[in-house]
């Protein structure tokens, strides 16, 4: 029972750390990015290019992946999110944002391949762990460490302020002299290095594969959906549940029908409480 | 006006064998009647509702399935199956546009995002009935619409029809009420349209198209696996209505043949597949959100109209201004 809850608490704390880049970047433009995802995926990838292929070590590859998600990240906020958000066509970011990831995760399959290829290991240990086994404590850590920061980060820092002013009104913070442009690009960079940071932790359990990215960004959607849009707490509930549904479902069903139980759990939380379990209450549409 | 021409555009088009088409062509032809098929029913989901449904992949592959596992396994009468497939597609449509059309827009899209994943994490799971990952051979319809000739014909005759039917729904009240909805849900509202049940309808009814698409598709590769309705496909679909224009019918039609004939052209394009579909979505979205069906009603427009449009200065008249100032009271 406990390899089960250990791998499904471990896939559901990348789901966590998923959930949390696309709050990042919601809370400062309104906006859900389907490329969320293939920052994670372009961590993972980006980790085993540069350290199976160049054989950088460990310690300079993980920062190497860290500057490609900020990097991606930058790119998101310019090309699909800065532009379309000008126009007041509320659903133009879907499509934007859709297009850049649907161009990514094919650029990644035609250059890197379409099979999974292998993670290296990252610090030196047995393959006979079990349950100790760093594939799993790598993406939990990586979660509790995300979080911590990010709440220091919002409750400490001026930026934290500024982002939270940002993300209250965005009118009145301009009023009062905050760069919005500049809060949400470097919104967009953070999101992106810990969706870089979370996919090079995860990559021993998710390996390099191109098509992490659009899993990712499902997953990653349905733990903010469970949890709450904008919550933290909601994000890490959400994520491992979904986790430890999966891992249980395979357990007891077999593999195949993982992503159907998942959504149909999203779908009944959903009609049941449509804010999510942690989510604040939507406002009136008028 | 508009009928007679589109009637006379269909017959046209089913002159097509006659001039000396051979199969391969007589093929792709029939492939952009069966995805145009699908591409009106889910331009009135849209185009015209403004539901960002990147699923409809899922829904093609239900009507292909029920196609595949009646004609092919069960020796059903294939114009009943092609019923069954358009049922089936209706049905699950209802079943996946009634929880999830309720969501805001992103949840939506993203619900039929999990829904094509679904079909087919379904297909390869439920190998008894699907064949699994080996998959299904599919038989073709009787005579006369065995034959590429006759196949093609079958599937303009739906095409047209199907046109025919969205154009209808398009034009009138209720094309209207569908693009109220799509740019204010909440002036829809309040000018006593029902929104839910409105994109409840065209959802179903964009179902049924898909299934029948779906049934023809099956019925043209002549045999589906789970790999034939790749995430691709569905993208594909989405990029044609977009391109084409969102709220008209023409564009998104231009679009299907246009982007179905690329790739066959230009053979770089379909090793590229998606990053070609998402670099012409990029494209459009930063460079013309409104697709290219207003800047073709423009054209038309100027052709029509033979030369510039009368240009005439407005000038303030001064005197009369200074006169009614004059007269206001201190």
């Amino acid at each position: 029972m406990w390899p089960v809850i250990v791998s499904g608490l471990a896939v559901g704390a990348s789901y966590a750390t998923t959930a949390l880049a696309y709050n990042l970047m919601f809370s400062t433009s309104k906006v859900l990015s389907v490329t969320t995802g293939q920052i994670v995926m372009l961590g993972a990838v980006a980790g085993a290019w540069l350290m199976n292929s160049l054989g950088w070590p460990a310690l300079l590859a993980l920062p190497g992946a860290i500057l490609v998600g900020a990097a991606f990240g930058a790119l998101t906020e310019w090309v699909a999110v800065r532009r379309v958000l000008k126009r007041s066509d509320e659903h133009l970011w879907i499509l934007s944002t859709l297009a850049l990831a649907t161009m990514t995760q094919q650029a990644v399959a035609l250059v890197w391949g379409t099979e999974p290829r292998p993670f290296p290991r990252l610090l030196p240990q047995s393959f006979e762990a079990g349950i100790a086994d760093q594939k799993f404590w790598l993406p939990i850590g990586v979660m509790i460490a995300a979080v911590a920061a990010l709440e220091g980060f919002y409750r400490r820092t001026m930026w934290g302020k500024l982002f939270q002013a940002t993300s209250e009104d965005p009118f009145a913070a301009e009023a009062r002299g905050v760069d919005t442009g500049r809060v949400r690009m470097l919104s967009y960079v953070l999101a992106g290095a810990l969706g870089g940071l979370s996919g090079f932790a995860a990559g021993e359990l998710t390996f390099a594969y191109f098509a992490l990215g659009l899993s990712m960004t499902l997953n990653g959607f349905i733990a903010i959906a469970v949890g709450g849009l904008g919550s933290s707490v909601g994000a890490v509930a959400g994520g491992l549940a979904l986790g430890l549904l999966g891992a249980f479902a395979t357990y007891l069903f077999g593999g195949a029908f993982q992503q159907t139980i998942a959504v149909g759990a999203l779908m009944v939380v959903l009609l049941i409480r449509p804010e999510g379990l942690f989510g604040a209450r939507g406002m009136r549409a008028v | 006006m508009r009928f007679l021409g589109g009637l006379g555009a269909t017959l046209a088009l089913a002159a097509l064998p006659l001039a000396g088409v051979n199969t391969y062509q007589l093929h792709v032809a029939s492939l952009i009647a069966v995805y145009w098929i699908l591409i009106a029913g889910l331009n009135l989901v849209v185009g015209y509702s403004g539901q960002i449904s990147i699923g409809h992949v899922g829904l093609l592959a239900i009507g292909a399935y029920v196609f595949a596992a009646l004609a092919g396994t069960h020796d059903v009468n294939s114009w009943l199956a092609l019923i069954a497939s358009g049922l089936a597609g209706g049905l699950c449509g209802l079943l996946l546009g009634l929880p999830s059309l309720r969501l805001p827009g992103f949840y939506f899209a993203m619900a039929t995002l999990a829904f094509s994943l679904i079909v087919g994490e379904l297909a390869l799971g439920l190998g008894d009935l699907t064949g699994g990952g080996v998959g299904l051979a599919v038989p073709g319809f009787p005579p006369p619409f065995a034959s590429p000739a006759g196949f093609y014909e079958l599937s303009l005759a739906l095409a047209a029809l199907t046109t025919w039917l969205t154009w209808n729904v398009a034009r009138q009240l209720w094309g209207r009420a569908l693009l109220a909805v799509r740019d204010s849900p909440v002036a829809a509202a309040g000018a006593a349209i029902s929104v839910y049940r409105m994109k409840l309808t065209v959802f179903v009814f964009s179902g049924v198209t898909a299934g029948v698409a779906g049934g023809l598709f099956a019925s043209l590769q002549s045999y589906i696996t789970p790999d034939t309705f790749a995430f691709d496909i569905g993208m594909f679909f989405f990029v044609c209505i977009i391109i084409g224009g969102r709220g008209g019918v023409v564009g998104p039609l231009l679009g299907t043949v246009v982007l179905t004939l690329l790739p066959e052209v230009v053979a770089p394009l379909a090793r590229l597949g998606n990053f070609f579909y998402g670099l012409l979505l990029l494209a459009v979205v930063l460079l013309m959100p409104e697709g290219i069906g207003p800047l073709l009603a423009a054209i038309a427009a100027r052709l029509t109209r033979r030369g510039r449009p009368e240009s005439r200065v407005v000038s303030p008249d001064l005197d009369r201004l200074r006169a009614a100032l004059a007269d206001e009271p201190r």
